[in-house]
């Protein structure tokens, strides 16, 4: 998981109640129109690339995904939904899986889609790139027949982890015809992509937009609604709240302007605001505990540090309202797997207090126990007030904070690669399967110096380590559940990381945009059923 | 590096003019050459000086673990090298016109400089125009109506422009003629999947230039004005008036012409400060030129482009002190650069 986009947008005020009216609307109403232009921006910046092979964080996730296609896809139901894939079942060991191709699905430059690009993108890309961490456990892909691939595994795979792999947002089936034989990470495709999805690529106007145009030969018939899909980069959100105020702009995804605009276009009854589309891309602001510092070889004084800070107040001061207290490394909009039932760490400094001194930590004469240094990685401009937030609250417990917040680049250094910090603020966005997305924030193998959204604390615990294991390759549903449940309440206790707040994100969208706002993760959905009211 | 000048000396005429243009011409080029090495030097140091770097964030970006894949991108970018190495063969790559290739936007340097270069030097251009034009008129009626209600209100209007910063005064000029009044464009540079005509893009540039030009105009105003009235003051006007000549011919051929000095000096100066206040109006306009391409690149530590940007920003204001050497001569025809 990368990050990089602000969160600038959450600077200043709004209440959450600005949304409120909004929360229940479907976003669709009549008969879809046919035609038109749709312009959307993003709270982000413009990509590196149309298309980054390994993902590239989500500004490149934004403009590929209305190109590319994937296997499956998650509804808003929870239940998986074929794309390219129209079934896949399970071998009776769950070792292998079985999927049926869609037929007669075409790229862009005409040719056909095969089971040889499927099996090229699942071994050339997802296994090297996009979806690595997940395929682990991959044997290698099989194409029996024409219309068959079979995925292969060295352990028991579970359907849900299975079917998760074929939605993650970047486990795109790409031309092998165009990727084989190149370096996928520099092939010039990458920034005029051939795919599959309802748009094709029209024209990048670099530090401008993406132009799309309708693919007449998407393999569903009816879609997309729109003739055309435009892309537009304004980096800044003052500039994007006049955009759409001028109407030049009809949606922005990801927190595309500040909360007070939010209010003022919203209340002009042209703008609908709303939280929903990012149910599989739940995000969160985190705290975690370097265990290299011998000051937390006791997890009471882990425990203690989240006893002191009120999470609470972060939500409602920080971010506005626009998040909520963190309890579980799995989140509450998890329907699968979360689980209130953990160890809780509340807002007692009193408690905290007590912890620190039971472990051996009593104020000294200067009044502090120990003095340790939190950094907050500053890629998210939030970030830099939880931290200004999280010094006072510890240091109101008597423990000395030096605060930095270095920018992007070195924020990923600093924690991921040197390891330099005794604390560290930082920012997750998982989706439901918690294997690895959620899990190599605790297991051992995790620890990869280098490789950001890691386990950078260096929590390594054998039982955690054996428990994920087991989740990961338990099959039976329920008993993948309790063991996902038993991780959570190991890890609350613990305490190496865990989530202050998880946030809401936001899209504003004209009343004119029908349809919108209907996946879990609508930032990487294609975008071919949207259309614009007359 | 606008020249020193010499003590007024009777003016040169015809070829000898053109002999001592081009005699500081070339001085001025054989100087550009240490400024220009100066500038790539220390600006090589301050980047590598700088925590983090583009393979970390592109590993971060790619999700790449793999030493033996990050051994191999360290190669091909030449970071295993020692500093002083890496800065040689940057010095000898760019000697042979070479700026490197960006990972980023995955092509040469020069490449994807020159994709926003146009729309950043249109955008210079049409705002030191706007910039020159409406300071020298501005303080030639402030001087001449001094101690007026004219003079007042361009001084008071010269304040607001140079204390507003640029990045609001775009906004509440986005709110104003974009939301409120709907006649000009948001942002960009041309509408959208339009022909991309002159007028199109004359109509974009509007908002930009208003904003990014009338701060330099306001100085412009200032000095415009005190230039105007210290000039005005001198015995060869004094003369030119006792001479019988009109006011208008006094003001144009004699105050103004000399008043000009000034400001062509500044000029000069702030080319590079014009180029740098581009990055802020580019991102309020999402204006596609090098100021946004700058922004991203320091942000994702994207070395090469950064020194790209930073040689090729060097060389224009090189380029315009030149100039402004060149304009002085022409200018005052007494005066012999050094």
């Amino acid at each position: 998981m990368t990050i990089k986009v602000s969160r600038r947008v959450f600077g200043a005020g709004i209440v959450a109640t600005g949304l409120v009216g909004t929360s229940g609307t479907s976003f669709a109403q009549g008969t879809p129109r046919r035609g038109g232009t749709l312009v959307a921006t993003w709270g982000g910046g413009e990509p590196q690339a149309c298309y980054v092979p390994a993902g590239g964080g989500s500004s490149p996730t934004f403009s590929s995904s209305k190109l590319f296609e994937r296997l499956a896809l998650r509804r808003m139901d929870g239940k998986f939904e074929g794309v390219l894939a129209e079934s896949w079942k399970p071998s009776a060991d769950f070792k292998s899986y079985t999927v049926k191709i869609r037929r007669g699905v075409k790229f862009h430059d005409g040719k056909d889609m095969t089971v040889d690009d499927v099996v090229y993108s699942v071994t050339d890309i997802w296994k090297k790139y996009a979806v690595a961490s997940a395929l682990t456990d991959f044997a290698g892909i099989e194409a029996p027949d024409a219309d068959t691939v079979v995925f292969k595994y060295n352990n028991p795979t579970p359907e849900f982890f299975f079917a998760s792999t074929l939605c993650s947002p970047v486990a795109y089936i790409v031309p092998k015809h165009v990727y084989a034989g190149s370096d996928p990470v520099t092939n010039p495709a990458n920034n005029a992509p051939i795919a599959t999805g309802p748009w094709k690529f029209k024209e990048w106007v670099r530090g401008s937009h993406f132009e799309y145009v309708k693919n007449e030969n998407y393999w569903k018939k009816d879609e997309p609604y729109l003739d055309r899909l435009i892309i537009r980069y304004v980096r800044d959100p003052a500039g994007r709240a006049a955009a759409m105020e001028a109407g030049d702009i009809h949606i922005g995804v990801f927190n595309p302007v500040a909360p007070p605009d939010i209010k003022r276009l919203t209340a002009t009854g042209k703008f609908v605001a709303t939280p929903k589309g990012y149910e599989e891309a739940v995000w969160s602001t985190t705290l975690e505990c370097n265990m290299r510092n011998p000051v937390f070889a006791k997890r009471e004084v882990r425990q203690a540090i989240f006893n002191a800070v009120n999470r609470d107040f972060i939500a409602k001061t920080v971010y506005y309202g626009y998040a909520r207290p963190g309890t579980s490394p799995i989140y509450s909009p998890n329907k699968e797997f979360f689980t209130a039932d953990t160890f809780k760490t509340p807002f007692d400094p009193k408690k905290a207090a007590a912890l620190l001194d039971a472990a051996g930590f009593p104020k000294k004469a200067d009044g502090k126990r120990f003095t340790l240094n939190l950094l907050s990685a500053g890629w998210f401009q939030e970030n830099g007030k939880v931290g200004a937030y999280v010094k006072q609250a510890l240091e109101d417990v008597g423990i000395g904070i030096n605060l930095t917040v270095p920018d992007r680049p070195s924020s990923i250094k600093r924690i991921y690669t040197d390891y330099d910090f005794d604390l560290a603020i930082s920012n997750q966005a998982n989706p439901s399967e918690p294997v690895p997305s959620t899990t190599q924030y605790f297991t051992t193998d995790g620890i990869l110096k280098g490789v950001p959204f890691r386990n950078a604390s260096g929590y390594s615990n054998p039982d955690v380590d054996k428990l994920v294991a087991s989740i990961k390759v338990e099959t039976d549903p329920a008993k993948r559940k309790a063991l996902v449940f038993e991780f959570q309440k190991i890890i609350t206790q613990e305490a190496p990381l865990l989530p202050l707040v998880e946030l809401e994100s936001i899209t504003l969208a004209s009343t004119k945009v029908q349809n919108h706002s209907n996946d879990p993760n609508f930032l990487a959905a294609s975008w071919g059923d949207l259309w614009l009211a007359s | 590096m606008a020249g020193e000048l010499a003590s007024p000396t009777p003016a040169l005429r015809g070829s000898a003019r053109r002999t001592a243009a081009l005699r500081l011409l070339r001085r001025r080029l054989i100087q550009a050459v240490p400024l220009m090495l100066g500038v790539v030097v220390i600006n090589f140091c301050l980047i590598q000086m700088a925590p983090g770097s583009f393979l970390e964030l592109m590993t971060a970006e790619n999700q790449v673990s793999d030493p033996a894949t990050v051994a191999l991108l360290r190669k091909t970018y030449g970071l295993e090298d020692p500093v002083w190495m890496q800065l040689l063969k940057y010095i000898w790559a760019l000697l042979h016109f070479d700026f490197g290739f960006s990972y980023r936007q995955n092509m040469p340097v020069i490449q994807a400089i020159w994709i926003h270069l146009p729309a950043t030097i249109l955008l210079m251009v049409s705002s030191i125009t706007l910039a020159v034009s409406v300071g020298v008129a501005a303080g030639v009626v402030a001087s001449m109506k001094v101690r007026t209600f004219w003079d007042s209100l361009v001084s008071v209007g010269a304040m607001f422009f140079y204390a507003a910063p640029s990045f609001w005064l775009g906004i509440m000029l986005i709110v104003l003629f974009s939301v409120k009044l709907g006649w000009l464009p948001v942002g960009g540079m041309m509408k959208i999947g339009g022909s991309g005509g002159a007028l199109d893009i004359l109509h974009h540039l509007i908002l930009p230039t208003l904003a990014l030009g009338l701060f330099y105009a306001a100085i412009y105003t200032r000095v415009m004005r005190s230039s105007m009235l210290e000039v005005a003051q001198a015995d060869f006007v004094r003369t030119a008036r006792a001479k019988g000549l009109s006011r208008n011919k006094v003001t144009i051929h004699h105050v103004l012409r000399n008043a000009l000095l000034p400001v062509v000096t500044i000029l000069g100066v702030q080319m590079g400060t014009v180029l740098a206040g581009s990055v802020v109006i580019e991102s309020v306009f999402s204006w596609p030129g090098v100021g946004s391409l700058l922004f991203d690149s320091v942000s994702s530590r994207n070395y090469p482009v950064v020194l790209g940007i930073m040689v090729l920003g060097s060389l224009v204001v090189i380029a315009a002190n030149i100039a402004v050497d060149l304009i002085y001569m022409w200018l005052d025809p007494r005066i012999e650069i050094r």
